[in-house]
């Protein structure tokens, strides 16, 4: 392990950018793409918002934990929550199922996160807590620089 | 807080005859959303920033104000100027989607980044995309809204 940090936050909206921008600068020294960054960034998100507003519901006094840690090129973040829980995760990462149709939930968010990132695992129950974790290996940095002449 | 929030959304409605915008007020710098509704009835939005669950309401009930109104047929999503958006992005283009099927209206997604065009794709959106400049957008959309 090269590195590692965790940030708690309520479960609010406006805390989806602070998880992205805190995650993003946790990377940034490994140079990703800018196309690897934006995938990160959304898995990410995808996430949070799935904490927000499944887990808690958007009960503002509700904790959501991010862990992230670097081996080499490759980060595995972990999100979870202590809220609600999803009663059948194989259902919930059906492509276009979403529990929450009233809210305009596209239901692509787990589809999102199994295409954008290198393994994807959700640990959820009845009994409450979801903890989802992914890994992703960001590709080694091209020599785009060469001396002329 | 919402008033704190660095993207703001601007609502920039043509007069029919003129192209002069009226409200048109830039607070937002280069944070902000704009919509425009053009005189044949045609919502162009460019969001700006970051669209998450966070940010897209705003958009959401402008869009489906005109698209109930009756101001608008058809929505050009022109994602040009933004920097990121998650699967809420998809939730709002869907849902107009679903405002405009009472109209028979069409739905052009332009110049996304390749990650939102990823996402689109893997959402069954691909045919909804287009590279180019809003005249292309409307071009297209002339043809869809006359059967062509």
């Amino acid at each position: 392990m090269e590195n590692e940090m965790t940030l708690s936050f309520a479960a609010i909206s406006e805390n989806e950018a602070l998880a992205r921008m805190t995650l993003t600068f946790f990377v940034a020294a490994l140079d990703p793409t800018l196309e690897e960054i934006s995938e990160y960034k959304t898995v990410i998100s995808e996430a949070v918002t799935n904490a927000i507003i499944h887990g808690y519901e958007e009960d503002r006094s509700g904790i959501v934990t991010v862990h992230a840690a670097l081996d080499g090129r490759e980060v595995t973040v972990t999100i979870s929550d202590q809220g609600g829980g999803i009663e059948n995760v194989e259902e919930a990462m059906q492509p276009m199922y979403t529990s929450k149709p009233e809210r305009e939930r596209s239901g692509m968010g787990f589809t999102i996160m199994e295409s954008f990132t290198d393994s994807l695992s959700v640990d959820s129950g009845q009994e409450g807590g979801t903890t989802v974790t992914f890994k992703k290996k960001f590709s080694p940095v091209q020599e785009t620089c060469s001396s002329v002449g | 807080m919402a008033e704190n929030c660095r993207i703001s959304t601007t609502f920039v409605e043509y007069k029919e005859s003129g192209k002069r915008p009226l409200n048109y007020e830039p607070k937002g710098g280069i944070h902000m959303n704009q919509i425009t509704l053009t005189s044949g009835g045609i919502v162009i939005v460019r969001p700006a920033g970051e669209l998450d669950h966070h940010t897209a309401d705003s958009i959401k009930r402008e869009v489906s104000r005109l698209i109930f109104g009756g101001k608008a047929s058809a929505v050009i999503w022109d994602l040009g100027s933004l920097q990121f958006m998650d699967s809420a992005g998809i939730g709002l283009i869907l849902g107009r989607m679903r405002d405009l099927g009472a109209v028979e209206g069409g739905t052009v997604i332009l110049n996304p980044s390749p990650t939102m065009k990823k996402m689109f794709e893997l959402s069954g959106l691909g045919s909804h995309l287009l590279e180019g400049t809003q005249e292309d957008a409307i071009k297209r959309l002339g043809g869809i809204l006359h059967g062509k």
